[in-house]
């Protein structure tokens, strides 16, 4: 090679050549959902559940996703990003964090942002064990997911999933406020489709 | 009326520390005793990362010491690598270098100006902070691809040239931003609460600040005429028509008006730059090429060598980093991989005066006087 | 002539040697006079001390100290040799306050005990942690489990005996 950096070329990709394949229909719910037809008593019966608790699951969870309270848990970097995804141009109010709560006794979300050091990590699993159920946490940036940049250093926890359970995980060094959203607008669609039904497996 | 001594822990989470600083305060009543800082809860152990990562591959953790403005940290270490190897830069980069450098210190002076006033209880400066400091995030992007860390400036210049709609935006950005700080001056300068929860806190005399270390705007602050930019000069600050902002009280109103002095200045000099930028294509030394890159918005970037040997020997290089003095202590064996990298932080040595300056006074002073000393922990802990 | 020519001039006993640090001078200083040169170039108008940088060559440490006038602007480095089993030196804390937490952070990361420094714990990692990892000998995989004990201080136990909750 010569004297210069990687060359990255322009990829092109000719869509006429790609064919979808379609799995053929081995058990017998497979051929119902390809007659169109759900009549039969199996289906019924996986119904019945979402019919008693469907819609009060669905107010439930409504209530739950729209107006989730963050606490302020930013360590480093990240923190900063997470300042600017409140502030006017990217707004994070409009998907209900409007305020974040300076005691986790009333907040429901914990943004894990930013670096998890040895000495911090007690901490940080303090006070995710002083928010009150139900709470969901959102491990933010490289740092938070797996120990990112820091990985080969002595005093830093490789991860925050290694001392409190995560739902989402935001990659990036820090992750960009639209990338930001949409980690939060995932832990929205996961709480929606959480409740009774989905517990007891009836709720597909 | 005497009464029994209070154990107040202001923890590693509080909305007020900026990060994860801790205060154990022992108080009498409402008015502090003793204050002791505890530190460490980020210390990510970069120098010791620095002896395991080439000089090339450091500078991404440069970013992250004062993440705030991250194109200072980066241009202090690559200084100290530059004299150590003999590198010389062309003028068109060191007027880009200055140009980024310029415009972190606005963003971070509007930062602290606005988590000092949120503290303070009066939420509307650092929404207004933000929405310049969006436009100019904007404008990084364009000039580099990152928000907040950068990894922009290498040994020999920088990584990419100016694409073709940044000078327009940043004319415009610089005519935004003076009246823009017209307007912060009218909210503040003339507050009285804010006079009288500033005035007079956290005073400290010219020779006490120079005997704990203290530099940059909370040196000013208490009068010591002395900008490493002007009496010290590296780039091309000799060339460059600035004044150097001081103020006699002490106190933290007196801090606080530098920042804003500064932050003037600062467009003062961006001005000058822009006027005077070299019209030259050369953005890295010549002894590393060019090389086509498709992705980059001016088709071209430059071809840093990967074997990177600066020959043995020590130096310490310090520039005038938006919170004070930065210095970088580089030790080199003549490999690939630096012997030892010392970071000296101003935020660090800033932090060290706290005790003495709150001793007596209550905890919303002691808030007042910490968010005018400007610190940042990933700064203190590196 | 530069600020470590005219240090050795005055102090010719105490001073090894001078040098230059790239393009600061530099003067090599004995061990056991450090108190007594570093006194001396605050006389001189040395009035800011910028860092205290410890570095562990594998068969000796050195200390070096980089010092700064306002009033001359110039500048001064003043380096130590210390011997690798007993690394100690005498504090400065007591002609300029920065130097405290510039030292506490030195002993922390690289071992070097300050003799007389007020409070010589570890600042940047928490107490009880084993050895000093910016020496070279540190072994970056010794495991160290910290749990939050009275007061809010930190305990540090290499095995983890300090996890469990009822002992």
């Amino acid at each position: 090679m010569e004297k210069g950096g990687f060359r990255v070329d322009p990829v092109t990709i000719d869509t006429t050549k790609i064919k979808i394949t379609k799995k053929q229909p081995v058990t017998a719910l497979d051929k119902l959902n390809d007659t169109g037809l759900i009549s039969t008593v199996l289906a019924a019966r996986e119904r019945e559940g979402m019919i008693l608790f469907s819609t009060i699951d669905q107010v439930f969870n409504w209530a739950r996703l729209s107006s989730l309270w963050p606490v302020t848990s930013g360590l480093a970097c990240c923190a900063i990003e997470m300042m600017a995804v409140a502030m006017a141009h990217h707004d994070i109010a409009r998907f209900g964090m409007e305020i974040f709560r300076a005691s986790p006794r009333q907040a429901d979300l914990m943004f894990v942002a930013g670096t998890v050091t040895k000495r911090m990590a007690p901490r940080v699993k303090q006070l995710y064990e002083m928010m009150p159920d139900p709470k969901w946490v959102i491990a933010v940036g490289g740092c938070a997911s797996t120990g990112g940049p820091y990985h080969e250093s002595y005093s830093v926890l490789k991860g925050v999933d290694l001392i409190i359970p995560v739902d989402v995980y935001i990659p990036g060094c820090p992750p960009r406020p639209e990338a930001w959203i949409y980690g939060v607008i995932q832990l929205r669609e996961k709480i929606k489709n959480q409740g009774y039904g989905a517990k007891w497996g009836l709720n597909k | 009326m005497e009464s029994d001594e209070l154990f107040i822990n202001m923890g590693p989470v509080h909305p007020s520390t900026h990060g994860v600083a801790r205060f154990k305060l022992r108080m009498d009543g409402e008015n502090i005793k003793e204050c002791t800082p505890v530190i460490g809860y980020l210390h990510r152990g970069t120098e010791k990362i620095g002896e395991m990562k080439t000089y090339l591959q450091f500078i991404p953790y440069t970013d992250r010491l004062d993440y705030i403005s991250a194109f200072p940290n980066n241009y202090a270490f690559v200084k100290a690598v530059e004299e150590l190897a003999g590198i010389e830069v062309p003028l068109r980069a060191e007027y880009i270098r200055v140009l980024t450098m310029e415009l972190n210190r606005i963003i971070n002076h509007i930062v602290s100006i606005g988590s000092l006033l949120m503290d303070l209880g009066a939420a509307t400066m650092i929404m207004w902070g933000f929405r310049e400091r969006e436009n100019a995030l904007q404008l990084f992007e364009m000039l580099c691809g990152a928000r907040m860390t950068f990894n922009y400036i290498k040994p020999g210049g920088v990584r990419e040239d100016i694409p073709d709609g940044f000078m327009p935006k940043l004319n415009e950005f610089l005519k935004d931003m003076e009246k823009r700080i017209d307007d912060y001056e009218q909210l503040i300068n003339g507050n009285e609460i804010f006079h009288m929860r500033m005035k007079n806190i956290g005073v400290i005399n010219a020779k006490d600040a120079v005997n704990y270390g203290w530099t940059g705007p909370t040196l000013r602050g208490s009068g010591v005429d002395y900008d490493l930019r002007k009496y010290e000069p590296y780039s091309i600050y000799p060339d460059l028509d600035f004044k150097v902002c001081v103020r006699n009280e002490g106190d933290s109103y007196a801090r606080f008006i530098v920042r804003m002095d500064e932050m003037k200045e600062s467009l003062h000099i961006l001005r000058q730059v822009v006027d005077n930028m070299p019209a030259s294509k050369e953005i890295s030394s010549a002894e590393y090429g060019i090389a086509p890159m498709t992705g980059t918005p001016t088709g071209v970037s430059t071809y840093f060598p990967r074997i990177f040997t600066p020959p043995a020997g020590e130096v310490y290089s310090r520039i005038e980093a938006p919170k004070g003095e930065l210095g970088f202590y580089v030790v080199s064996d003549g490999t690939t991989k630096p012997y030892r990298v010392k970071i000296r932080s101003p935020s660090f040595c800033n932090l060290t005066a706290i005790p003495s300056l709150v001793k007596g006074l209550k905890i919303g002073d002691l808030i007042a006087a910490f968010g005018t000393i400007d610190v940042v922990l990933g700064d203190v802990d590196r | 002539m530069n600020a470590a020519e005219e240090l050795k001039a005055l102090l010719p006993g105490s001073v090894i040697s001078t040098g230059l640090q790239l393009n600061k001078p530099m003067a090599v200083i004995k061990k056991e006079d450090l108190l007594k040169a570093a006194g001396k170039a605050k006389d001189i108008g040395f009035d800011h001390l910028s860092v205290i940088t410890g570095i562990d060559y594998k068969d000796h440490f050195e200390v070096i100290y980089n010092f700064f006038s306002y009033s001359k602007k110039q500048n001064l480095a003043l380096k130590v040799n210390l011997d690798h089993d007993k690394p100690e030196v005498e504090t400065l804390t007591s002609l300029w306050n920065g130097a405290d937490w510039l030292e506490r952070e030195t002993f922390d990361l690289v071992g070097i005990k300050f003799i007389g420094h007020p409070n010589l714990i570890r600042i940047l990692l928490p107490d009880g942690w084993n050895g000093h990892p910016l020496r070279k000998d540190y072994d970056m995989n010794t495991e160290q489990f910290v749990t939050i004990g009275e007061n809010g201080d930190d305990v540090v136990s290499p095995d983890g005996t300090n996890l469990l909750r009822r002992k």
